[in-house]
Parts: structure tokens; sequence; C-alpha cells
């Protein structure tokens, strides 16, 4: 038990130290070395111009917006099993379910609606899919709009969204 | 009054309220920009006027025009009478301005054997009135926080009006201290006392003579204008925003502009009674004047120098980076302003050249306190740097350790200050 004991030293007890003003300009030297560094050469400071540069470091399992997956033959994944609307902790997914003539499936929705203003992008949808329909794969962070309406994105619009890592189709359902 | 007398007092003036107004978006947009340096970011460099950044200056105009469209919003319980909501930041804006107008931007000028001050108000008193005029501004702000019927800002207001009484009093006692050293109350003999040096190599700057009055001129003046680290009157961390929560639109940018204002007449004050105001150090105004063609030489020799750098730092920063295609008329604004740079040059040394082919004592009087007037913004940008500097590395005290220090340490050390300095004036005069 002793032996585990780490002693921290204890700071601020020499006159040096008392006085402040030795760690003052300690600190002043090093804010000043950044202001000068950076006004040497601004464009060598490690940020992004952000609409005209946009960031190269998405990974493939950064959580963008979400997208609607398509099968083989081009017909939509989701079979309407309301597994994504109940595994989401924000109720912001809205299914209605219809009738599938394609013969591929039961059903599929007539209507998929994600509020994104309410949806918290935390990924349960995508766990829940057993068909793996809805992805968030599509890198896209930043959506923008000038109503609430504007935010709430209906299934065609889920659709076009394409994948960024190659992935594109569902293969969870022949 | 003879007519140099009325041109040198309206350009002193004019001088005078320029210093002190225009520098207040060049202040703001040097505190944003130096914080993001500082931290490693880059800070507001968008706004343009068809293409003309400044380096970003411009976003502190396009601020102002927010801050006056913005909804001008009274508390509940001011029906009446909002006159008094108005008159707080004006009182606490107009006082640091004032304070401001007895500084002397250059030495005494002679026309025609009149010799003319080159001050705003042209009193020899400077001393007393910045200290009077000063600490009005804490007036305002209690005021503004009294008047806001609202707990926090009455804290940040207290907070003011009791650190303006523990720091009034060791700032009062060490320029005490310096009256005693340089026997004047008037800023002009201070600088000219400055402007001597010390065992024939060191300049006899206040910093040097007296360095723990200095110091503490310092500190006090930073707890004065409410500045980081001192600036617990706002302390956002604990009472929101202090006396001004309940101010808004251009009430409120008129408490801020007036803190900016303030911190603008403190480094004036600092430079002019610690760092030798408007002058070189080891040069008087006498020997410029005796030597003005090897002065006008230099300043022709090393002018083109400090251009030629500027531009190429113009060159190499106003632009963007490889990745980005557009340029947004950053190449243009560049073009433009080193010809423009370039034009102000050849004019300087088409003048001086003229000055020194042609010597007239006139001439040359005239292009020293000009150079003056330019050492002391270039001096003033330096305190006002560094106080930015101060406020993005130091963080803010908390209020009893403000107290503690005002009082235990600082009026001690002050006091004691005085005894010595009082001493050794005595001892050499006998």
């Amino acid at each position: 038990m002793s032996q585990r004991v780490k002693v921290v030293p204890r700071y601020g007890a020499t006159i040096k130290e008392k006085l402040y003003l030795p760690a003052i300009f300690k600190g002043m030297k090093i804010t000043f070395k950044h202001l000068i560094d950076n006004v040497s050469d601004s464009n060598a400071i490690d940020t992004l111009e952000y609409p005209e540069e946009q960031p190269s470091d998405i990974t493939s399992r950064y959580r963008g917006l979400h997208r609607l997956t398509h099968r083989d033959d081009n017909s939509i994944a989701c079979v309407a099993c309301f597994m994504c609307a109940t595994a989401c902790p924000s109720q912001c997914i809205f299914i209605e379910a219809t009738q599938r003539d394609d013969g591929q499936d039961e059903k599929m929705p007539k209507l998929f609606a994600i509020d994104t203003l309410e949806c918290i992008f935390c990924g349960f949808c995508v766990e829940a899919c057993p068909c793996d329909a809805i992805r968030m794969d599509t890198g896209i962070f930043s959506l923008t709009g000038n109503s609430r309406e504007d935010f709430v994105l209906g299934k065609e619009q889920l659709l076009s969204h394409r994948g960024l890592f190659g992935e594109e189709k569902s293969h969870a359902r022949k | 009054m003879s007519t140099p007398a009325i041109i040198v007092a309206i350009i002193s003036f004019a001088l005078g309220a320029l210093l002190a107004l225009l520098m207040i978006p060049v202040l703001v947009w040097l505190e944003r920009r130096g914080a993001g340096l500082i931290q490693d970011r880059l800070g507001p460099n968008r706004t343009n006027v068809g293409g003309f950044r400044l380096g970003g200056v411009v976003q502190s105009f396009a601020d102002v025009i927010k801050l006056v469209l913005k909804e001008e919003y009274y508390p509940k319980h001011i029906a009446k009478g909002r006159w008094l909501m108005m008159l707080a930041p004006i009182i606490t804006f107009v006082s640091a301005l004032l304070a401001f107008m007895v500084i002397p931007f250059a030495d005494t000028i002679t026309i025609a054997g009149e010799s003319l001050r080159v001050q705003p108000l042209p009193v020899d008193y400077g001393i007393l009135w910045f200290l009077a005029i000063g600490s009005i501004g804490v007036i305002g702000i209690f005021f503004g926080g009294w008047l806001s019927h609202n707990k926090y800002s009455l804290l940040g207001a207290s907070r003011a009006g009791s650190m303006m009484i523990g720091y009034e009093l060791p700032l009062g006692l060490s320029i005490l201290s310096f009256v005693i050293t340089y026997n004047s109350i008037d800023f002009n003999a201070m600088v000219a006392w400055q402007s001597q040096t010390l065992f024939g190599f060191l300049p006899a700057w206040g910093m040097i003579v007296q360095p723990l009055a200095g110091i503490i001129l310092i500190i006090s003046l930073f707890a004065e204008t409410n500045r980081a680290p001192f600036s617990v009157a706002e302390g956002e961390s604990e009472i929101v925003a202090g006396f001004f929560t309940e101010f808004t639109a251009m009430k409120f940018a008129m408490f801020f502009m007036g803190e900016y204002v303030a911190m603008n007449t403190a480094s004036a004050v600092i430079i002019t009674m610690l760092f030798g105001g408007y002058q070189l150090p080891w040069v008087t105004t006498e020997t410029l004047l005796n030597n003005f063609n090897n002065f006008a030489w230099s300043i022709m020799a090393l002018l083109p120098i400090i251009v030629l750098l500027v531009i190429r730092w113009m060159r190499k920063n106003n632009r963007v980076r490889p990745s980005v295609t557009s340029d947004g008329g950053r190449a243009f604004e560049t073009k433009v302003l080193s010809i423009a740079l370039v034009v102000m040059t050849l004019f300087v040394e088409v003048i001086l050249l003229y000055l020194t082919l042609i010597p007239s004592t006139l001439g040359s009087s005239i292009a020293i306190a000009l150079f003056q007037i330019a050492t002391f913004v270039v001096k003033l940008m330096i305190f006002n740097l560094f106080f930015i500097l101060v406020r993005w590395t130091l963080p803010r005290f908390r209020y009893d350790q403000v107290q503690h220090l005002g009082w235990y340490y600082l009026l001690p050390l002050s006091l004691f200050n005085i005894f010595v300095t009082a001493i050794v004036v005595v001892g050499v005069s006998l």
C-alpha cells in the first residue's frame, strides 16, 4: 500500500513563486510565441477554411445523415417492420406501411420520414434494422433549410442519398 | 491667439479624438484576432467591402451596424426615465475619453517664437486631470448596475466600486512617487525628464528609475480598466455578465467601447509615465533638431526597408491556402495596399529630401513632431497588445484574491516606495 502512494510536489512556497511575476512572464512568453508564429505564417495554422475547405477525415464509422438502401434490383430494401421506429430514443422516425406488389416481400413503407431536428444521431435505428435498409454512412454532416418542414426528410430524399464508403446495396434479403 | 496656435490646437484635438475613437474598432479587432492567433485559430477574417478585408478590421464596423440595429430592451421596472439607463454607459465612455485628452502626443513645438503644446487639452496638470476624470468612470458602472434592479448587476457594480477604492490608493500613491521623482505634475515635463540618460547609457525611463512603482502602476491600471485578470466586475462565470447584464444593443456597446477607450487611456498613461512617452530612448528633441539631416537620412533609409518587409509579410499571409480555389479578391487587395504603401513612402521620402536640401526650422520641427506622434502611436499599439496578451494569458483572479492583493500587498508596497523615493530625492538634493 505504502509503495503505491505518489507524493505530489507542493508548489508556491518559494519567494519566486509567491512573487507571481516570473510565472506571469513565463506564461506570456508562451502566448507571445504562439502569436508571433501564427502572425508570421497564418496559413500554417491547423484549421479548416470551412465552406471552401471540407473535412477530409470522415471515417466509415462516422454517423452522418441517414439513407435508405436499395436491393440489387433497385427496389427499396425496407420492409416496414417498425424496428427502427421502436428503437429510436427520440421517436423521430415515422413509417406508414403498404402492400408490396413487386413479389419481393409482403410490406414496404408508403411513407418513411425522419425528423432530423429531433434526431440525436445515435445510430440505434441502424443497429435495429434487420434488413440493412437504413444506414448512416453518407458522410453528410450539415443539413440546412429555411423552415422546420425542410428538416423532415421523406422517403424519396432518404433513398436518393448515396453511401460514401463503397457498400451501396443491401444484401440482407434476396 | 495666433494662427499657428489655433491650427496646432485644432490638429492636436482632432488627433486625440481620432486616436481614442478610431482605436476602438482597431482594438476590438486586435483583441479578437489576437485571441485567435494566440489560441492557434484565425479569428475574424471574412467580412469585406469589395474584397477589402484589411486583415479583418471591417468586421468591427459590421458589428457596430449590428449593435445599432438590435432591439432596444429595457427591464420591466424602468417605465419612466429611460434616459437614466442610457446615461450610465455614457458616463463611463465619456470619462475614459476625457481622461485620454491630456496625453501629449509630441513635444511642444516652437513656431514663430511661440511654444505650443501638442496635447488635446493643453493643460500643465495632466496627471491630476487623469486621476480626477479617470475615476468618474466607475460611477457610470455603479449607476448602471444599481439601475438594472438585478442582483447580478448590483453584485458586479459593487465589485467594480470596491475594486476602484482598493486600487485607486496604490495607483495614486505610485503616481505620487513618480511626481516626487519627476518633480512635476505635467505629462510633458515627465516625458522631458525621461529623455535624459542615467549613468550615461541607460534611458531614464520611469520603469528603470522606479521599477516597483512602475509595476504597481501597471497592475493598478489593469484593475482600474476592469481588464483581465481583474475583470471580476463582469465575471461571467459567477455573475452572468456583471453590471451590463441588463444592457442591450448600443447601450451595451457604449460600455464595451468605454472599456477599450479606458484600456487605450491606460496604455497612453503607462507609456507617458513609464516608457518615455513620445520620445525614443537616448534621443531628446534638441538632439533631433540639431542633427536634423542625420535624422532625416536615417528615416529615409529605414522607411523603405520597413515598408518592404510589411509588403512581403502581406503577400505571404493575405492569400488563401492552395486547397481553396476562389481567392475572394485578396490578390487585388494586396496589390492596391502595396501600391498605396509605396506611394506613401515615396511621398515621405520626397518631403524629407526637400527638408534636408532646403533646411527650414519650421519644416524640421513639424517633421520631428510628426515623427514623435508616430513613435507615440507605435508605443501605444505595443502596450495595447500587451494588455490583450495579458488577457489571453492569465485566468481571472477570484474576487477575494483581488482585494487581498490590493490592500495587503500593493498599498504597503507603494507607501514604502514613496518613503524610499522621498529619502533618495531629499538625499540627492542636499
